[in-house]
């Protein structure tokens, strides 16, 4: 009962090194086990690996074998295949085929060709196990980013695989859902005797189950079988994972926030029939910093869409005692934006363009992109499209884009999203760097606790469409 | 009209649209407009919304009324004061090209606003052969459109953000997008193997859509009344 790797080689382009060097390993179903490494080192590769999507989607197994339960899941058509192996993915929003969480069940019950006659019961039976019956004739769209990967785990609890395989299930949720979640993962565990295997490197709401912990490193797995009370700090910070409930250790110049540059006076703003912001109230000051927290779906994102203007709403937004509404073209970089996605920044065809359409109201604008590009070590890459750029990469590029403008403001929707400890700190580091040094007000928002702890001169909490001061 | 099969609904619509090409009459049209929007009272379908849809589809009507009433064949041209006196046949001209905008938009609405596109893709598979893994896809992408618009208005928002002006449809905003919908192709077709679709393998079906004797009975009443009207106008 078992998933085992032998020798496994793996890249993902015929001309190029391994992602996955001569890997050999072996997971017990009767372990609930987190693999874990920084960005990059192959964790997830070798999860899709298992779950038999790769070398199917993307790739070349040079050599090697994984087999579940001494099956080859790569060889079994995608019926079998999804008994053996259950696949939970990291972004909530595309995993789903149909509209409701009902219809979404029963496509699941109706792949495996279940008996009609059983499907209801059973459609009824994995929601009442992830105590989310109330959601069964709710639009999947209307759901929250949590609510969402409660209806992907009762898909999993219909279909019953023997192993569920677990891709960074919680990087979009926050702690509250991730530990009911996990509640859950446990008890499908411990009654079913279903094997788990998840890739993380964020630990702490897997610490209440987790019972091994594996940790690569470049394509290999080290040889360390971790218990949970083994893990050391200095280890996995040096491996770029972050730390259970440890500090980023923030090296920031003490705070001398200036005048109010961003005011918002009585902020309101409706999604459908739901009031998202509610006579939302609040300032920021220059060289602040300053972090919103919240469960998922309590509106961070709206508040930030709407200073983006994707969204309308009604009250004001002030920038220096201005209505951003009514920013001349030329003063619109005075707000910089860095969103969850970097992608979505991307305004340019070539890394180093995406640096000078700041700079192009200056004169020496090559020269400073070079220097630019050459500090955030992408200048090689200058001529190459963002969106080839790695994730961590990209991130970079977009911090950087922005720092080109002459920002008052920097909103930024939570930037170290999916990023390990590395990036997540040298993100937040240039950010906090620009801030202090430029005096421009940072406002981050984060599910992580202990970032918003570490590098915000305040934190609010949105709760109830209004932000609360929790320091 | 919620409840007649969406595939037999589709082609008896279509024999509909099918008799209006092929004939000029006010009358017609507007039996046809009519019988839509009661049909659509019928089924429930909220009268605001109706409204709301109906305004693009008045102003279109309204030009095409104005363009049969000055462009009919009996009508003077270059355009003249003289032609905007009412003659019959200019007006009847004008009024029919009018009702046609109304008629095919009523057949169009009745269709969109009674019809349940998880159900009229299970019909459209089980009665017209539509193949599985071309079905679920299309469902699938349905549900990514709304996250489309949403990923437009968020990069319109950033090119704006860095103060550069793009037109609606320009390029440097199209770009971002298919390179994102492309990305999320894969995921969505990755997560829907992963639950065991698969484009060739049988699947059960708790509720197959079948079609009943009030569908037969719809389509032969939706092509033999306009049909009959046809012939006897």
């Amino acid at each position: 009962m078992s998933i085992e790797v032998k020798k496994l080689c793996f890249s993902y382009f015929e001309d190029r090194r391994d992602v996955l060097e001569n890997l050999t390993a072996e997971f017990d179903a009767g372990e609930i086990t987190i693999l874990t490494g920084a960005s990059g080192c192959g964790k997830s590769t070798l999860l899709y690996l298992c779950a038999g999507i790769y070398p199917h989607a993307a790739g070349f197994l040079r050599s090697g074998s994984i087999t579940v339960e001494g099956r080859e899941p790569s060889k079994l058509p995608p019926q079998e295949r999804c008994l053996l192996t259950g696949m939970m993915f990291q972004n909530p929003e595309l995993q789903f085929c149909m509209d409701t969480v009902e219809r979404e069940l029963i496509f699941c019950l109706e792949n495996i060709c279940t008996a009609p006659e059983e499907i209801p019961r059973r459609v009824d039976e994995a929601l009442e196990f992830c105590d989310i019956g109330a959601l069964k004739k709710r639009s999947l769209l209307s759901l929250s980013g949590g609510e969402r990967q409660k209806v992907m785990l009762a898909c999993l609890a219909a279909i019953k695989p023997r192993w569920l395989l677990l891709d960074e299930p919680f990087a979009n949720i926050d702690n509250a859902s991730a530990r009911e979640i996990a509640r859950k993962l446990k008890q499908m565990h411990e009654e079913r005797g279903t094997g788990i295997l998840a890739v993380d490197h964020r630990l702490d709401n897997w610490l209440d189950i987790v019972d091994r912990v594996r940790i690569m490193e470049k394509g290999v797995l080290r040889e360390e079988s971790l218990k949970p009370a083994e893990l050391e700090p200095g280890l996995l910070e040096e491996l770029g994972i972050i730390v259970p409930c440890g500090s980023y250790s923030p090296s920031l110049s003490v705070c001398k926030s200036g005048e109010t540059v961003l005011e918002l006076r009585g902020l309101s703003l409706r999604h459908g029939e739901n009031d998202v912001l509610k006579n939302l109230n609040a300032s920021f000051r220059r060289g602040e910093i300053c972090a919103v927290v919240g469960s998922s779906g309590c509106g961070k994102s709206s508040l930030f869409g709407a200073l983006m203007g994707i969204y309308r709403y009604t009250g004001q937004a002030l920038l220096e005692g201005r209505d951003i509404r009514r920013l001349k073209r030329t003063e619109l970089g005075r707000i910089g934006f860095v969103t969850q996605n970097p992608q979505d920044q991307f305004v340019s065809d070539t890394v180093r363009r995406e640096i000078e359409v700041g700079l192009r109201r200056s004169e020496n604008a090559q020269e400073k992109s070079e220097e630019i590009l050459r500090d955030i070590k992408l200048w090689r890459y200058r001529d190459i499209s963002p969106y080839l750029l790695s994730q961590g990469q990209q991130r970079r590029l977009g911090v950087a884009a922005l720092m080109a403008y002459n920002c008052s403001v920097l909103v930024c929707d939570e930037p170290t999203y999916a990023q390990d400890r590395n990036n997540t700190i040298a993100v937040m580091d240039a950010l906090c760097r620009q801030a202090r040094e430029r005096g421009v007000a940072l406002i981050f928002s984060t599910h992580d606790i202990r970032l918003a702890e570490d590098y915000a001169d305040r934190i609010l909490e949105l709760r109830g469409g209004t932000l609360h001061a929790l320091r | 009209m919620r409840s007649v099969n969406p595939a037999m609904k589709f082609l008896s619509l279509l024999a509909v649209t099918l008799i209006l090409a092929y004939e000029y009459d006010l009358l017609l049209n507007l039996t046809v407009f009519a019988a839509s929007v009661l049909l659509m009272l019928i089924s429930k379908v909220r009268l605001r919304t109706l409204l709301l849809l109906m305004l693009p589809i008045i102003l279109a009507a309204a030009g095409m009324f104005f363009t049969g009433y000055r462009f009919s064949a009996e009508g003077n041209m270059p355009v003249n004061a003289e032609i905007m006196n009412i003659g019959s046949s200019a007006l009847l001209n004008g009024l029919t090209q009018a009702s046609r905008v109304l008629a095919y938009a009523g057949i169009g609405f009745l269709f969109a606003l009674t019809t349940d596109r998880i159900m009229l893709i299970s019909s459209f598979r089980r009665q017209l052969h539509l193949p599985q893994v071309f079905a679920y896809g299309l469902l699938a992408a349905w549900g990514v459109f709304p996250h489309m618009v949403q990923e437009y208005k968020r990069t319109r928002a950033a090119f704006r953000a860095r103060g550069l002006r793009v037109f609606p449809v320009s390029p440097a905003l199209l770009k971002p997008l298919l390179v994102k919908s492309v990305r999320w192709s894969e995921e969505l077709a990755v997560a829907m193997e992963s639950k065991g679709f698969s484009g060739q393998a049988q699947r059960t079906e708790l509720d197959p859509v079948r079609v009943r004797a009030g569908d037969i009975a719809f389509l032969l009443l939706s092509v033999g009344i306009p049909a009959a009207l046809a012939f006897l106008i």
